[in-house]
């Protein structure tokens, strides 16, 4: 693990499991949906980030102070979730750390959540969730459940040094990335990719609440979709939009 | 055939430091922080968003809770619109777990400034899916012919 970055344990961790990712991207849609699992599936707090790439800021939950990066869990999953935009020169060492930590508890697979912009959002009725996987086995698995595959693209942001580090030390991997606005919170973009989530991960979630819920969440996130769009500004996330020059 | 007239060295010195004073306020709006909410107003800034095209500029302003039939799209001067919509129910503080600060909001409000000449007196407005969208079309400029 990075010597920037310390990760608190608070509880035993479970070996052997799914580790999932949300985190401050397009649409907010990983950490909607990250925080709609933890209400769901009632996920306790399990460990934390400590570190001074972290931005000077704790969050206050009932007046207690925790790190804007936590990691929940229960018997099934474990879910690495972040409650503020990660600067574009932070995130490889965070994104690393909380992978070998992962890694030393054996997780067998890791998931990300987010989401893949559309221009004409407004005018989409049924949204599809697009996947990319760290190697050929993973990518055929979710294939087999028939999501579609991202095949050629860009990937800006936290998913991409996910997959890329995944892929470098064999762990199994896939990104999630459900259709979403780029610049607004898009609450039915993370129930779309949720109940993706299900066809993989085989963990059943009630997305209704989320969907009746929308515009609150949609007025609620806006602050941190504003500071994100800032960060994301800096990761040349656009580059997402662009046609590669495949390289053979 | 039409004549311009020479403007004077005043008028240039006037005009130029009108353009920096209109600079000066757009860097200070962009770099100064400020919360996404008025309380005195009681209204909330919505996200908003600008696109360019060669023939239109297309803004889209997120407005949850908006009552559709109150939406106002209103152009102030030459460059700048005003969006305005009343809140399909009064949102407090406390609604948001907030209780340090005290007040209530029942309307989205924000100004958008177009980066680029259009023309404010038409546009075609439609809401979707809780999101406005605005297309103003570009004013032409000079167009240099290719020999």
């Amino acid at each position: 693990m990075s010597e920037k970055v310390e990760i608190i344990e608070r509880k035993e961790i479970p070996h052997d499991k799914v580790m999932l990712f949300g985190f401050p991207d397009v649409g907010l849609v990983g950490v909607i949906a990250a925080s709609h699992l933890i209400s769901e599936l009632n996920l306790t707090e399990v460990a934390y980030m400590n570190s001074r790439l972290l931005p000077p800021l704790i969050v206050l939950h009932e007046g207690l102070p925790h790190s804007p990066i936590r990691i929940f869990g229960n018997g099934s999953i474990l879910l690495a979730v972040s409650e503020t935009a990660i600067s574009a020169e932070t995130i490889y060492d965070i994104m690393h750390s909380l992978i070998n930590w992962g890694r030393s508890k054996n997780v067998r697979m890791m998931i990300s959540m987010s989401g893949i912009p559309v221009q004409d959002r407004q005018d989409i009725e049924k949204l599809k969730v697009f996947a990319a996987a760290s190697n050929p086995e993973m990518l055929k698995a979710v294939q087999d459940k028939g999501v579609h595959v991202l095949k050629e693209g860009y990937m800006v942001g936290p998913q991409a040094i996910m997959m890329q580090h995944c892929a470098n030390t064999g762990l199994p991997a896939v990104t999630l990335l459900a259709q979403c606005f780029f610049n607004y919170p898009d609450p039915e973009a993370a129930a779309a990719l949720l109940k993706e989530l299900t066809s993989i991960t085989g963990t059943k979630v009630d997305v209704s609440k989320l969907l009746d819920k929308g515009e609150e969440i949609r007025l609620r996130a806006r602050d941190v979709m504003r500071r994100t769009r800032q960060e994301m500004s800096k990761m040349n996330k656009t580059q997402e939009y662009d046609i590669p020059l495949y390289v053979s | 055939m039409s004549t311009r007239r020479r403007r004077s060295i005043f008028e240039i010195i006037s005009e130029y430091f009108e353009n920096l004073e209109e600079w000066t306020e757009r860097f200070r709006e962009a770099l100064i922080e400020k919360p996404s909410w008025n309380h005195r107003a009681c209204t909330i800034e919505p996200l908003s968003n600008i696109m360019v095209t060669p023939t239109e500029v297309i803004v889209t302003v997120d407005l949850p809770y908006a009552e559709e039939n109150t939406i106002r799209v209103k152009p102030i001067g030459r460059d700048t619109i005003e969006i305005l919509a009343k809140m399909k129910r009064k949102i407090r503080f406390d609604d948001l777990g907030i209780t340090h600060y005290k007040g209530e909001f029942q309307t989205l409000h924000c100004q958008i400034r177009i980066p680029v000449p259009v023309y404010t007196d038409k546009m075609e407005v439609r809401f979707k899916r809780g999101i406005l969208e605005i297309h103003l079309f570009r004013k032409r400029g000079h167009e240099i012919p290719i020999e």
